[in-house]
């Protein structure tokens, strides 16, 4: 179903709403556009080198840019006046939920409609499946996590509502009867990852999760915990062929047969928040005229947050079921995974259904974030390894794991699959057996965070391997360099990375580093009072999901002026100036006008799809592939680091075919270059230099001047492209200028000259096979890191006075953004290490207690400002795309920290953080 | 309700009558609309909220807006990041800070920028030797959480703008 007005840029049918992703009506968001469209007005604008960011200007001068900037009156065509809404939440997860109290609040700071769950039921809202599970508590009903929203209070004054938050701040108004216990849920995954390769190199693998598919034991105690044994029943049918041969792998280790260095340890790690600085907040509007609901957004993922509001309203009673819904989405003040997948959007719209004709904000303070906010999984971990005596090859591996995965499901299952199948590392390992279990649990959900559960898996491996080579009496990082997955070498799902493999070249950085070299005479050459330690520790990190979108639309005007458009989410990760400057360098110019978060600005693909990309089947893709409007998914989160890679990817290619078909005939027709000249061919040897285009022996063009006659020509000026990625590019042909041109994307839409775009129908479609969804990872990205820690001794204080960070990303588009981000995970990583916790349930943030006062996050004075050396490699080849790196630039930081730690006290901590008191402890 | 009136980037404000324990980052952001300044805590932990305030004896302190009430600000002058730049010329901070690429997210940015402004003329004022030159930029930017840039570039770029004048900022 899609509507015929032009001025409804996209829209999509979902649950019978349609979603205008965008504007009614230019006029009404043009504020909010203009806003979004960066770098923003040219009075501040600097030249060349000095530019920075696309987002610079406007962070620097505190122009309105994030959802909590944004208030109703900022908004035109909406009325001036915000109300605003407070989210009561519960800190009482053991007890009956009675009701709320709230004789406090004076006539002055009373909320114009208490929100509950009888409203919900009344309303007919409806959770998304993603997030089951009660949005406000019913009375009568034991909360089912710490921080379970119990209701919504609606102010028509900002007055009224600051007074009641501060009321309810010291007198808590939910009221709880009978104890309960903390409610049971089922756990939300159970796998088990299981391979034995063939017993010689080449020889295919015995079993591997790639040939038999992913496991899952499908028997569970009466606690809710799996049975892993390959119990004789039907339930456990295609799990037991892989149980027997993990049961085997773990036979073999505990064996410890001589020749086998056996260690079998045990890892903690704590829950934190990813405490992004700006609080979650949002605005929205129903206008029951127009019976449209009108959002103001800062989220990871539009898309998924756009159709989930349709779902979530779809079968509403009347006047709680908007016609339409219109979500913009504003730049965020941070996400590390936190503003993926949150729920937070569903109460700022049953804020403003329950309030029609107001526009309304709902907005966390910091302990209400912390109470509410999305958390990093508390990890538990046994690890057994067998480490040949001889050679140092692990030869056997096996790891359970168990994950806090909090009150509701959001992404456990496949965080739990990730840290799974990254727990052997960097390494190659023929006998593989891990489970993991992602539990339900009364605390605050956890979900997506930077590190994505490798952080946990990556630091009890590192350290273990650390262990192991002193048990060897060999080098760490020696023992590393012989266990190295090599290219062509298979992970534990049965797979090859199937992208550069650099680990040799970062282990070589690290071991000839002054740091490492030098480590025995630092740590002899102690202060009085003080413990000297070096760590190393390397990490590869996977970047992409395994379904990824990339939306990019490139517009060039007779001027050669650039507009770009793309659906990626701008959150400090730089993705505005990323895709600039990946089109600036096939365009050759700078964009003049750059538009994140946009997933209204591709009406013309006409794109449809259906089914779940990761569970689809090869027979489904390829009837379903058959329409070419068909993808097998529209947009992604901007999530597990595809900034570089896929949110620029249908830019780059979009502007490619910019160059080819537009920018570079109107070359040769300023060339003077004949039909039947051979070097009308040249088009990759030309590049694009202080803004005039190249090719030897021609005279250079300036950028204006080839935009102007690729305008006149009829040239092709805009392109419109979706790309996928299922660990490798969909690639589709396109007819163009008498060519079926292959690309890796799957929708085209072009312009020519000044005219409309126009979607063209793909003749040939290749999507990546539907086995690749039984792939752990194949795209990884490498860092290694050495820490140097000083620890005084009588406070048991540690302080990292000196590191250095090598890491490989491919093509490199921004570099000072590449370096940003391994100062920011290298400051992330040190506090997870060493400063950040948040306690389980009753004391941990759920209580609505917590603040930065009792949370610890690193300081400047935290960290070695000034001795902290970061190091980039080169890619391998001037072709060699760019690769995810925010992530694993963190993850290397953890283990590097307490192998040092170690290295100074002898002592290895298996919990985080370590604290002074634990280090004054051993000492 | 009292009525508070002051000095904000050099204009005049008020009297505007403001409800008892209203805080002076609500006052700017709901009734005055100047969102530039940021809500991080309500603790005074992160300074995400902090503005200048200009003394009478010429000198300059930064302070937290979250946790104060905004008639503690009455009859003050104060600086936000909004008023920062002048006729579309932003100051050599601000330039710094876009040139080292200091910040990510950018939410932190204001109170870095305040701190940082106040740091450069206190300097200019009171100069330093060379050598106290990293230890006092680490000392003034403390208190401010960054959760993004770890930090390196902030400083560096406080440090590079007294270093491309040293005779105003270092004895």
């Amino acid at each position: 179903m899609r509507p015929s007005r032009r001025d409804f840029v996209t829209w999509v049918a979902a649950s019978g709403i349609m979603l205008a992703m965008s504007r009614i009506g230019a006029a009404r968001a043009a504020g909010f556009d203009a806003s979004q469209t960066l770098p923003g007005p040219a009075a501040f604008r600097l030249p060349g080198a000095t530019a920075g960011r696309i987002d610079a200007l406007a962070k620097v001068t505190g122009a309105k840019l994030y959802a909590s900037d944004f208030r109703a009156a900022d908004m035109e065509g909406w009325p001036a006046t915000t109300a605003h809404a407070l989210l009561l939440r519960a800190a009482d997860a053991t007890h009956v939920f009675t009701g709320l109290d709230l004789s406090a609040l004076d006539a002055g700071a009373r909320p114009t409609q208490v929100v509950t769950a009888q409203d919900l039921e009344r309303a007919g809202v409806r959770v998304p499946p993603f997030y089951a599970g009660d949005l406000l508590c019913p009375a009568g009903k034991t909360p089912l996590y710490l921080g379970q929203p119990l209701a919504l209070l609606l102010f028509e004054t900002f007055d009224a509502y600051d007074r009641a938050r501060a009321i309810l701040r010291e007198k808590a108004p939910a009221r709880f009867g009978a104890e309960t216990g903390p409610v049971a849920e089922p756990n939300y995954a159970a796998l088990r990852f299981t391979r034995v390769a063939g017993d010689a190199p080449g020889v295919p693998d015995v079993y591997s999760p790639l040939i038999e598919g992913w496991i899952s034991p499908g028997v569970f105690e009466p606690g809710g915990r799996p049975v892993w044994q390959p119990l004789p029943t039907s339930e456990g049918g295609q799990y037991k062929k892989g149980a027997i041969h993990g049961e085997a792998i773990r036979a073999f280790i505990a064996a410890g047969a001589p020749d086998m260095l056996v260690l079998d340890r045990r890892f903690r790690t704590q829950s934190v928040d990813p405490m992004f600085l700006e609080p979650e907040g949002g605005l929205a509007w129903y206008d029951p005229q127009a019976k449209a609901l009108r959002m103001v957004l800062g989220v990871q993922s539009p898309l998924e947050a756009s159709e989930e509001l349709a779902h979530l309203l779809g079968a509403a009673a009347a006047g709680f079921r908007p016609e339409r819904i219109e979500s913009h989405f504003a730049h965020l003040g941070g996400g590390f995974g936190g503003r993926d997948h949150t729920p937070f959007p569903f109460y700022v719209a049953l804020a403003a259904m329950f309030l029609p004709g107001h526009p309304i904000r709902l907005a966390h303070d910091r302990f209400q974030q912390f109470q509410g906010g999305i958390k990093r999984h508390a990890f538990d971990m046994h690890t057994q390894v067998a480490f040949e005596r001889a050679t140092g090859r692990m030869r056997a591996f096996a790891a359970d794991h168990v994950l806090d995965g909090g009150g509701l499901a959001n992404y456990s299952a496949s965080v739990a699959a990730v840290s799974a199948t990254s727990a052997i590392g960097i390494y190659d390992v023929p006998k593989v057996d891990v489970t993991t279990l992602a539990e339900h649990t009364r605390g605050v959900t956890a979900g997506s965070m930077r590190g994505y559960g490798v952080l946990q898996t990556t630091t009890a491996l590192e350290t273990l391997v650390d262990e192991a080579a002193q048990a060897l009496s060999m080098d760490p990082i020696t023992l590393r360099r012989r266990n190295l997955l090599k290219a062509g070498g298979l992970t534990m799902t049965g797979n090859p990375w199937t992208v550069s493999i650099r680990t040799p070249e970062i282990l070589d950085k690290l071991e000839g580093h002054a740091l490492w070299r030098g480590r025995d005479e630092a740590r002899k050459a102690a202060p009085a009072g003080s413990l000297v330690g070096t760590g190393v520790a390397v990490c590869a990190k996977d970047y992409g999901t395994g379904a990824d979108c990339s939306l990019g639309r490139v517009e060039v005007d007779p001027q050669g002026h650039i507009r770009i458009f793309c659906d990626a989410v701008e959150m400090g990760n730089g993705i505005g100036t990323a895709v600039a400057n990946r089109v600036a360098g096939l365009l050759g110019r700078r964009a003049d006008a750059v538009s994140v978060a946009r997933i209204d600005a591709f009406d013309e693909l006409g794109l449809v799809t259906s089914g779940d990309p990761y569970t689809l089947t090869q027979a489904e893709q390829d009837a379903a592939a058959r329409n070419p409007r068909w993808v097998p998914a529209i947009s992604s989160a901007t999530s597990a680091s595809i900034g570089a890679h896929v949110g620029t990817q249908a830019a780059a290619e979009a502007a490619r075919l910019i160059f080819r078909f537009g920018l570079w005939p109107a070359a040769l027709s300023l060339w003077g270059i004949a039909q039947d000249d051979p070097r009308r061919f040249l088009w990759q040897e030309a590049f694009w230099f202080d803004g005039a285009l190249i090719l030897s022996g021609l005279p250079p063009l300036q950028q204006e001047k080839v935009a102007a006659r690729a305008h006149e020509m009829g040239g092709l000026t805009g392109a419109m492209a979706h790309a996928f990625s299922r660990w490798a590019w969909a690639q589709a042909a396109f007819p163009l200028d008498g060519f079926e041109w292959v690309v890796d994307l799957d929708a085209l839409a072009v312009r020519r000259g000044g005219g409309a775009f126009k979607v063209l129908d793909r003749s040939f479609i290749a999507f990546p096979p539907a086995s690749y969804n039984r792939i752990g990872t194949s795209f990884t990205s490498s860092c290694g890191t050495l820490v140097k820690v000083e620890i005084e001794k009588a406070s048991g204080a540690v302080r990292v006075s000196r590191a250095y960070s090598v890491l490989e990303c491919g093509e490199v588009l921004t570099p000072e953004v590449v370096v940003g981000q391994a100062q920011g995970g290298f400051a992330m990583g040190l506090g997870y290490a060493l400063l950040e916790t948040l306690p389980p349930f009753e004391d941990g943030p759920g209580n609505g207690r917590w603040n930065l006062g009792d949370y610890v996050v690193a300081r400047g004075s935290d960290l070695p400002l000034h001795a902290l050396e970061v190091e980039v490699l080169p890619r391998v080849a001037p072709n060699e795309p760019p690769k995810g790196m925010a992530e694993v630039v963190m993850i290397p930081v953890v283990p590097a920290i307490l192998n040092a730690i170690h290295d100074a006290t002898g002592h290895r901590f298996r919990a985080l953080p370590v604290t002074p008191d634990d280090v004054r402890r051993v000492l | 309700m009292p009525p508070v009136s002051l000095t904000i980037n050099g204009r005049s404000h008020g009297p505007i009558e403001v409800r008892e324990g209203l805080s002076m980052n609500d006052f700017l952001r709901e009734v005055l609309g100047m969102t530039g300044t940021k809500f991080g805590c309500g603790a005074a932990q992160c300074l995400s909220c902090a503005v200048i305030v200009d003394h009478a004896d010429g000198t300059s302190s930064t302070t937290p807006t979250c946790i104060a009430s905004a008639t503690d600000f009455n009859t003050l002058a104060i600086r936000t990041v909004e008023g920062h730049a002048k006729s579309g010329e932003l100051t050599p901070l601000q330039k710094s800070f876009v040139a080292h690429f200091a910040f990510q997210c950018g939410y932190c940015t204001p109170g870095f920028l305040n701190e940082g402004q106040v740091l450069l003329e206190r300097l200019e004022r009171s100069p330093i030797p060379r050598a106290d030159l990293e230890r006092t930029i680490a000392e003034a930017l403390d208190g401010h959480l960054c959760r993004c840039s770890g930090y390196v570039k902030y400083h560096q770029a406080v440090r590079d703008v007294v270093l491309a004048d040293p005779k105003r900022f270092l004895t």
